[in-house]
């Protein structure tokens, strides 16, 4: 079938140059999925690139997506009156703007890349869509996510981070 | 930092908005061609989404569950073309026939309606209504028989073959639909970037609940007239009930020419009880009605979110720039205009999101020029 050839399916086919896949399974919210459901949510990804200063989202921006960072280093910020304070600098395997994954709220911090990363995308409506399509897959990622946010929690009640409204 | 926070789209948005429908409207209208297999291949797209879905649900990959689904759809398809030709074919000869029995059975109902408001009326015996309006159908029918039947047969037959598109469209927007949207994210900027798929996730929903909407309405709606059609006592109400249901996409002018069928048949089937025939009238009114203040807010109302005096004011300017295609296509078109409107006219009057494209290029200048 002519549309197996490899040129023929260059534009937006399944060789996705532009997008190799990156090893999902060292993002910790991902951690738990098997080798059977990872290859349904790489099929939902985005792939970024950002440059060492380029601001990721802003504080106020609507949530929509949630952050993996694949490599590089995102530091979380937040600007109290005029002065800015850093509340966290997040590495490879981190996820940050988790929140936009369980509500629309507006972002309470800034998020800007201060190495050049690469950082994998989700949006709540594909996660929602999961939930849907394959329950399984999205009630171990939402697992994790409250594991997570549970652990953001302890930290900020122990005083060690302030980033746990992202 | 200081954040301006963009107010939505104004009033020049929404002319924009408008505008662009009606551009589009006329251009789809020059390729009508390639727009009608487009909006079927949609319809089934979003038909075929849900058993897709639950293929995937199943555990299957997209391609697999795309395969299976458009496979037993398609089988779905020749089978019941396989079935209907024989019966269609044997009938074939006699479609003429009867197409002109149940014109001149409705154009009967016609006359006698008219002279029996003439003997009521002074004033229309007087003006001979009845006779002019005869003899008016007689030279319409004759004009539209000789110069504009063969044209419409022969643009109906050109079309047919890309009528084929429709499946094989389907097929690759349900296979490969995701890789498409996110092909389209890779040449937005970052600083856009969430904004704008936020846009495209919209546009889909849009799409999807307007195409699903108008499936549930036509179900509701063939489901409904076939019933009172049954208790009428007209023959196959069904067939009836699906062909009314779907010429009632066309707005206005489709439920018109539902309505003027149902009636041919009922004065046809029932030459000499004309209450039957106004039985349905009676009942293709009340199942308007019940679409009108009912079915349509419940189903495509609540997918487009759209101003009612917006929808009405759009469907006469879909009319008026492409015809009967215009009237089809100007609610999904409006719907998906606005929804990109909208967004672009936020993403584009926000400064921030700008001031940080601005911001990301100078980097980017930098980093591509350190060395040089």
């Amino acid at each position: 079938m002519p549309y197996r050839t490899e040129s023929d399916v260059r534009l937006f086919g399944r060789h996705d140059a532009h997008e190799a896949p990156h090893p999902l399974r060292q993002i910790k919210l991902f951690s738990t999925l098997s080798r059977r459901e990872m290859p349904v949510v790489q099929a939902l990804r985005h792939e970024r690139s950002y440059l060492a200063g380029e601001v990721v989202f802003d504080e106020g921006d609507d949530g929509e997506a949630i952050y993996a960072i694949v490599s590089g280093e995102v530091e979380i910020l937040r600007h109290d009156g005029g002065r800015q304070q850093r509340l966290a600098v997040l590495a490879a395997g981190e996820v940050f703007g988790e929140l936009a994954l369980l509500d629309q709220a507006p972002r309470a911090a800034q998020a800007r890349a201060t190495a050049d990363c690469v950082l994998v995308v989700f949006f709540r409506a594909d996660f929602m869509n999961l939930l849907e399509t394959h329950p399984k897959i999205a009630s171990k990622i939402a697992l994790s996510l409250a594991r997570h946010l549970g652990s953001r929690l302890r930290q900020a009640n122990a005083g060690q981070r302030q980033d746990g409204h992202l | 930092m200081r954040r301006l926070r963009p107010s939505g789209a104004g009033p020049l948005a929404w002319c924009g908005i408008l505008l662009a429908t009606t551009l589009a409207l006329y251009l789809f209208q020059q390729v009508l061609w390639l727009v009608l297999p487009f909006l079927f291949g949609l319809i089934a797209y979003y038909f075929l989404a849900y058993p897709m879905q639950r293929l995937m649900f199943a555990g299957l990959s997209q391609e697999s569950a795309a395969n299976i689904t458009v496979g037993v759809f398609a089988l779905l398809l020749v089978g019941a073309f396989a079935f209907m030709l024989p019966r269609f074919a044997a009938q074939a000869v006699g479609v003429q026939e009867t197409g002109m029995r149940y014109l001149q059975g409705g154009l009967l109902l016609l006359d006698q309606t008219l002279r029996a408001l003439e003997q009521q009326s002074r004033f229309m015996r007087d003006a001979h209504v009845a006779d002019a309006v005869s003899s008016y159908i007689a030279v319409a029918g004759e004009g539209f028989a000789q110069n504009r039947l063969p044209s419409l047969m022969m643009s109906v037959a050109a079309w047919l073959p890309s009528m084929l598109l429709a499946p094989f469209l389907a097929y690759f927007f349900l296979r490969d639909g995701r890789r498409f949207q996110r092909f389209l994210a890779r040449a937005v900027p970052n600083a856009y970037f969430e904004r704008t798929l936020h846009l495209l996730y919209e546009v889909d929903r849009t799409t999807r609940a307007y195409f699903q909407g108008l499936v549930k309405l036509t179900v509701l709606d063939a489901v409904c007239l076939a019933a009172g059609l049954w208790v009428i006592g007209l023959s196959s109400p069904l067939t009836l009930g699906i062909i009314t249901a779907v010429l009632a996409w066309i707005p206005f002018v489709g439920s018109v020419i539902g309505c003027a069928l149902v009636v041919m048949v009922a004065a046809t089937d029932f030459p000499g009880s004309p209450s039957i025939a106004y039985a349905s009238i009676g009942l293709f009114i009340l199942v308007r009605l019940l679409d009108d203040f009912i079915f349509m807010p419940l189903t495509i109302g609540r997918s487009l979110r759209m101003h009612p005096l917006i929808t009405v004011l759009m469907i006469f300017v879909g009319g008026a720039v492409a015809g009967v295609a215009g009237l089809l296509l100007v609610l999904p078109v409006l719907g998906v205009i606005m929804v990109v409107g909208e967004t672009l006219s936020i993403v584009a009057s926000d400064p921030r999101l700008r001031a940080r494209h601005a911001h990301a290029r100078r980097l980017r200048w930098q980093a591509v020029t350190r060395d040089l």
